[in-house]
This record gives structure tokens, sequence and C-alpha cells, in this order.
């Protein structure tokens, strides 16, 4: 796999995607991230497995479908399809501050080097860079600005009531 | 009779820019006149160089346009590519003592 | 004026390194054009027609003398000596090499101005009302609200990649001199029964191709209630915005598409969610961004002089600028004067380096040292005592900048067109001064009074012809560059948009046109009180029509 940041580190990543148009219908073992469609078909029987679990959401899907999972869930996976497409901003802010999400949010797609630095602010705390990215760049870019405005994920008041 | 000549922005300075191949040489230039036009050179030899240069990071969208030979001057058929070539049509307002970057494509 | 933090000083430095850093990985080739563009777009930076473009963000169009100064410098040093005034309170310059603009950004940095968010498909610069402060109609300073939009919308970590670019505006007056009506977002400051401060909002309004008039989304909203609701119509917009269809994108279709109603409820739901966060503002967060804006020390003055009196007897050059450019101030003994940048030398809006440099000395010596940018292009010097008014106009005339035009025909409204835009079809500036030099009698002019022309190169309206009494829309017909006239449109708190009168007018036919669309209101109007708008809409569109196309 590409570069992987987690916790602003190079980390190894051990997460399995599985789409659900796998020749094979058995879930592969191991730690996997499934779609949201994927998610409640086959909850239960996902549920019953020792392995961590985690799902991957469309940016149009709306994150309180997993509300009630949340506990059971160690990952949700974020898209970035372009790098100009934003909605994964908002359901990242809304799974950290709005369903106090505690589990690793991954961003992946068009995760680029000027884009960390408001995927944190956001409540992303994981990273799949795209191939051509520098991993020590990014890795610099999370504290490009040491000035915030607003409150986010990060920090929860705007700087006048800090 | 038409040609074509290649044009895009110089990536630094983001001014139009013209292909132009001399003995060989590519470079880019200000002048439209100065073009190398598919008059004397292969139209696929031009789009090439041209690609290349953007790839190279000298230009910045690159395009054919087509223009028209009148003596010594190449002039494009379209009016955006007149005023792209020959700059703003209105007297432009200008302070004495501008020191840096007037006239560069005048 | 409100006075840099630490932070904010800080905060600025960072984006300058950081811009520096992405123009050195651009040139080395390390960042593709279209990923370095989305990176220049949010730092005002577009690539046009002959070059580069920077747009200089002034917050909510208020200038201090120095950054005037700056502005000047950096026209000449890194500019072709002139810069131009857009109807979003912004400076544009057209030459800027991509290899200076950090250069250029520190220069900025340093009088506390910058280029963040003047473009791109974020929240962009707020505008605001130009008379914030000094109106005498007005109920509410907006410039405290502006400023805390400015903050909470910069860099805003959620709503830097919107579906398409986002304009918020703030109108604190009666009058509606910021044309909240065609922004994405427009507020207006109003007290209810109880006299309680807070704003209508409206939602969904906005030029280009699709036209719209913002939707009262709210009709009361708490001004501590501002930026959480802000935040709630940015996610709704940021969720389900179109992004299948740039020209679907602005969230007036996602308005309209929607239905207002459910709209509506969207917003509720989601600000249900946000109202109590710490966004909401306190009293004492509005009284600390409010102390940024007091009055400054105004001098008790009487309200008449008798020098100017005799200078209005004795000069009538003095006297039409005095009757056109002038609005009353709030405080007794102060006037608010407007600096036309609607010479028949210079194309709308552009002003010169020197002319930069004299309008600040003459802010310094007149006016507190301040000025302001309007939305129709101009410049004004909003805290002028009546005393002085005479020098300055004698100064202002020397630099071009006293044409008593004022809200009037040639107050022109003209975006830069075929001439440096890249996404024009035709050309605007020498429309308008064609229409400059065909009406340039004052006592036509004048007779004809209030009257806005408004003209744009291309279909995405930064010219506002939409919402102008007679707005003008290039187009490119089969390689030939035509005009289309529309008519009965407004930006003010009648707003409206203009409706098209037929078949477009080639650029020779359009300056005759006007001339009968002018003629055909002066027939018709009961007296000359009666002004354009109101003889418009009183008489509709056929004596129009029949006059020109009959
Ligand atoms: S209206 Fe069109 S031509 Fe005029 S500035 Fe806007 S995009 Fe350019």
């Amino acid at each position: 796999m590409g570069k992987y940041i987690k916790d602003r580190k190079p980390s190894e990543d051990n997460w399995m995607p599985y789409t659900g148009l796998e020749d094979s219908d058995t879930l592969p073992s191991g730690d996997i991230y499934v779609p949201l469609e994927a998610w409640k078909e086959r909850r239960d029987e996902l549920l019953t497995r020792n392995s961590r679990l985690g799902v991957i959401l469309e940016n149009t899907d709306d994150v309180s479908e997993i509300i009630d999972d949340l506990d059971r869930l160690d990952l949700v996976v974020l898209q970035f399809p372009k790098m100009v497409d934003g909605r994964a901003f908002t359901q990242a802010r809304l799974l950290r501050e709005r369903l106090k999400y505690k589990g690793e949010i991954r961003a992946v797609g068009d995760v680029l080097q000027d884009q960390v630095f408001y995927m944190q602010r956001c409540g992303f705390n994981a990273f799949e860079l795209r191939d051509d990215q520098d991993l020590n760049s990014v890795l610099k870019a999370f504290d490009e600005m040491s000035v915030t405005y607003q409150g986010a994920a990060d920090v929860d008041a705007p700087i006048w009531r800090r | 009779m038409a040609y074509t000549v290649y044009t895009a922005s110089l990536l630094k300075e983001g001014l139009v820019a013209y292909l132009s191949i001399r003995d060989g040489e590519t470079s880019w230039t200000t002048d439209v006149n100065r073009a190398t036009s598919t008059e004397t050179v292969d139209d696929s030899i031009l789009s090439t160089e041209a690609e290349r240069s953007e790839q190279e990071n000298i230009v910045v969208g690159v395009y054919s346009v087509e223009v028209t030979r009148d003596g010594d001057r190449l002039v494009p058929t379209e009016n955006r590519e007149r005023i792209r070539a020959g700059g703003p049509t209105v007297a432009l307002p200008a302070a004495k003592n501008t020191t840096a970057n007037a006239r560069v494509a005048a | 004026m409100y006075q840099y933090s630490q932070a904010d000083h800080q905060l600025l430095l960072e984006r300058v390194t950081q811009f520096r850093d992405q123009v050195s990985r651009r040139l080395k080739g390390e960042l593709s054009e279209d990923e370095f563009k989305q990176q220049r777009l949010r730092n005002g930076l577009y690539l046009q027609l002959h070059a580069y473009m920077l747009r200089v963000a002034v917050p909510y169009g208020l200038l201090s003398s120095e950054q005037m100064r700056t502005l000047a410098h950096i026209a000449r040093r890194y500019d072709r000596g002139y810069g131009h005034f857009s109807t979003r309170q912004n400076i544009q310059y057209n030459w800027p090499k991509l290899e200076e603009v950090p250069e250029i950004l520190d220069a900025l940095a340093a009088v506390e101005m910058h280029a963040i968010q003047t473009s791109g498909n974020c929240i962009r610069n707020t505008t605001s009302d130009p008379l914030a402060g000094v109106a005498r109609d007005e109920v509410a300073d907006p410039r405290p609200y502006c400023e805390l939009i400015r903050q909470w919308s910069t860099f805003h970590p959620e709503f830097n990649f919107l579906p398409r670019k986002f304009k918020i505006a703030v109108s604190g007056a009666i009058h509606d001199r910021a044309a909240v009506a065609v922004h994405d977002i427009g507020l207006r400051l109003v007290k209810n029964e109880s006299d309680e401060l807070g704003l209508e909002v409206y939602v969904g309004g906005g030029l280009g191709r699709t036209p719209m008039i913002g939707k009262l989304i709210r009709e009361f909203l708490p001004v501590h209630d501002i930026l959480t609701y802000l935040e709630a119509i940015l996610r709704v917009y940021n969720q389900f915005g179109r992004r299948d269809n740039l020209y679907k994108a602005r969230i007036k279709i996602l308005v309209h598409e929607t239905g207002e109603d459910e709209f509506r409820k969207q917003v509720e739901a989601e600000w249900e969610n946000v109202k109590a966060s710490k966004l909401r503002l306190r009293d004492e967060d509005i009284e600390a961004i409010s102390a940024h804006f007091k009055d400054p020390d105004y001098e008790i003055l009487p309200d008449n002089d008798a020098d100017f009196d005799n200078h209005l007897i004795t000069n009538p050059e003095f006297a039409k600028w005095v009757d056109n450019n002038l609005e009353l101030h709030k405080k007794p003994g102060y006037r608010i004067a407007y600096l036309s940048l609607k010479s028949p030398d210079q194309p709308p809006g552009d002003v010169t380096a020197d002319q930069m440099d004299a309008i600040a000395d003459l802010a310094d010596r007149y006016s507190l040292g301040q000025i302001r940018s309007t939305h129709r292009q101009n410049l004004v010097l909003s805290d002028v005592k009546l005393t002085d008014l005479f020098e300055l106009w004698e100064e202002l005339t020397k630099l071009g900048l006293a044409t008593p035009n004022y809200n009037h025909l040639t107050d022109i409204i003209s975006c830069p067109g075929m001439d440096y835009c890249a996404l024009a079809t035709a050309r605007s500036i020498p429309i308008a001064q064609a229409l400059t030099d065909r009406f340039e009698s004052y006592d036509y002019v004048n007779d004809l009074g209030d009257i806005s022309l408004n003209i744009s190169g291309c279909i995405n309206a930064c010219g506002h012809h939409h919402v102008a009494n007679i707005g003008i829309l290039g187009v490119n017909k089969k390689g030939v560059e035509v005009y289309q006239l529309t008519l009965g449109g407004s930006a003010r708190e009648d707003a409206a948009i203009g409706k098209i009168l037929g078949p477009a007018f080639t650029a020779d036919e359009i300056v005759d046109a006007i001339g009968e669309v002018l003629e055909v209101y002066l027939e018709n109007r009961e007296d000359s009180e009666e002004d354009f708008l109101t003889t418009y809409r009183r008489i509709g569109q056929s004596p129009f029509k029949e006059r020109l196309y009959g």
C-alpha cells in the first residue's frame, strides 16, 4: 500500500478493504472495512467477527446512519474523490464533534499536502496519501499554520473565546 | 491563407506567448509576429514542442490559434485572439515613474 | 478600523510562507497546474487573458491611508502603475508576475492586508455598506459583524472546498448600499418590536447566468446567533449543493431546487444542533469587536459655513459636485464625499498609483486617514468637515476624481471585459467609454437624475448588469461582439432583475440605443422628480421596445 499517516506518524496500514464486489462472498480475515451498504446488509455477520471493523462512506452518505454502531467501529473511511470535493470535511466534523466518535477517521483519495491541515482540524487522524505526495512535506504541513480562528474538531471555541 | 500558431501563458510571468522554432531551437515569444506558424513548420512538430514546454513547466494552457499573414505580421482570425496578441484595446491608465514590469509585452 | 492582533499578524505571515512554498513547488514542477490553480485561486491569483491577475481583499471596503499607499507602491513596483476596484470592493492588479507574488503578499501583510479567499470555491471577502458607521439611515454598524464573519470564514477548515464560490454581504442601514439581495447570503441588521438587534437573512441571491433575488429565510435572527446560523447554512450547502454541474452549483440553485420552505427547514434543523455552541456570540464578544469601530472623536461643529455657501454661489463647478457627490453625515458639520472613479479618461474603477498616493494624503488631511471602496466601483472619504470640502474638491479636481456623476448615468459599473478577462465574450470598457463620451453633458446627465447603468462582458455578470436600471451584456454572435439590453433592474432595497428588451445591438448601435431609451424615459416621466426606475415600472417595457424595435 501507499503512504499512510496515522496520528501524525508514518504508519503501517493493517486494514483490508472489502468492497462487496469481490469474486468470493467470504469476507477476508483480519481487520476489514466495508461500504455502508454492505455494513447494513451483513451487520450481524460482521459483528460476530473477532477482528476490528470499519466502514467506508460515500461522501453522499449520511453519517448518522452508523450512529448506533460507533462503539463497534474502529475505523470510518471518508473519501475525497477529487481535491475540490469538500463534503467529507463536514462528515468528519459531524462524526467527531456531534456523534463523539473516538475511533480512526481516515481520509482517502486526493489526500494532499495542502489539504491535510484542514482535514486534521475537521477530525481526521489518518491519511492515505495520494501516491505522488512527499511524505515528509506532508508531515510538516500539519503545523504549517499555528493560528486558527474557528472552533472545529481540534479546539471547540473560536479564537475570541480561547 | 490561414495558418496555425501555438500559444500559451508563460508560467513565471503569466504573459501571453507564442511558440517559436528557429534553427531547431524552441522558444516562446510575446510577439505574435515572431511566432512560428504552420506556414513553415509542420503542425505535428509545433504541437509536440508546445506540449513539451507545458510539461516542462515553461508555459501553461497551450492551445492553437488560427492566424493569417499580412505582410510581416501574423493576425489572429478571432477577435479574442487579436486582443490577446495586442493587449487591451483601451488606453491604460498610467502613473508617472512606474518602475517595473511596464510595457514588457508592448 | 479593526486593529490586527498578534494572532492575525502571525496568520498572515504563515499564509505568505505557505504560498511562497506553493509557488516554488509549482515552479519546480512538483505541483501540477491543476492543483496549483486551486491553491493560487484561494490566494486571489488568476491567470487572465494577458497575464496573472491578483485580487487583494479590502475587508468590507475599509482602507487606511497607509494601506492605500502600499497599494500604490505595489502598482508601481510590481504592476503597471494602476489598479482596478471591483464590484466587490476589492482591488485587482492586472500584471503581476507569479515569481513576485509572494513579495507582493509580504508587502500587503506588513499593512494587515492579504489576498486570502478572494477567489476559489470558498467563502469570499465579506462586503458591506461603504457608509457604515457614518450614514444617517443606519440601524446599526455592520462592520463588527463583518469582522466577525471575516474571522470565522478565514481558513474555515470545513468550508474551504464548497461546491462553488460563496459571497456574503451585510448592510446595517435602511437603504441598501451593499446589494445584499444578490449575494449567496445577504444580511440586513434590523430591530424588532422590543428594540433588540437582529438580522434579516436572505439566501440564494446571485447574478451570473441564472440571476436570482435572495429569499428571506429568516425574518429576525438575534445578532448573537449570526455565526452559528451561517455555519448551519454553509453546512447544508456543503453537503447538498450540486457538484455535478458547475452552472448549478451556487446555493441559489440549491435553494431553488430544494424549495424555500424545505431549505429553511434543513437550515433550522442543522441550526438546532449548533446554536448553543461556543460559536454563539456573547455580549462581551460583540462588545470587544465593536470597540474597534467606535466613533472617532468628532468635533462639535455647526452644520453650516458661510465660506462654503459662498463657494457654492460663486463656483458652479463646485456646486455641481456638492449636489451630486456628497451625502449627509450622521454628525453635523461633516459630509461624506464620493470620489468618482468614472472620469472620461480612465476605465471605470481604475486608479493610478499617483492617484492612490494622493488619495491617501487627502484622507489624512481631510478624513481621519480612512478610505472606503464601494460596490459601484467608487471611493469614499467618509468624514470630511464642511469647512474642508472646497479644498478637497479643488484637489480632487486636479486628480480627475471629482466628476460630478455619483449615481448618475455615467457612474457606470463595468467589468474588465475582453480587454482583460479570459472568460469574456465581448469588451465592456470601450462601451463604457463611448457612453461617457456621448453623454458628457453635465446638464443632460443631471436632468436624468438617479439612474444606474452597468456593463458585463459575459454571462458571468461581474458587471452586475442584471440589477442595473439599464443593463448591458456583451455577447459573441458569430465572432462579432454584440450587446444585449436589459431594463428595470435594481440592486437596492427594491432589488429586481432586469428584463431583456429584445435582440442585441452591435457596438456601433448600442450607444444610440441607450440614447433612445433615455429619450423614452424623459418623454414619459411625470416630472423631473420621477426617476428612471419609477417611470419604467409605471409604463413597462413596451414604449421602450416600440421605440427601439418598432
Ligand atoms: S462578467 Fe465575464 S467578462 Fe466580465 S469580468 Fe466577469 S467573467 Fe470576465
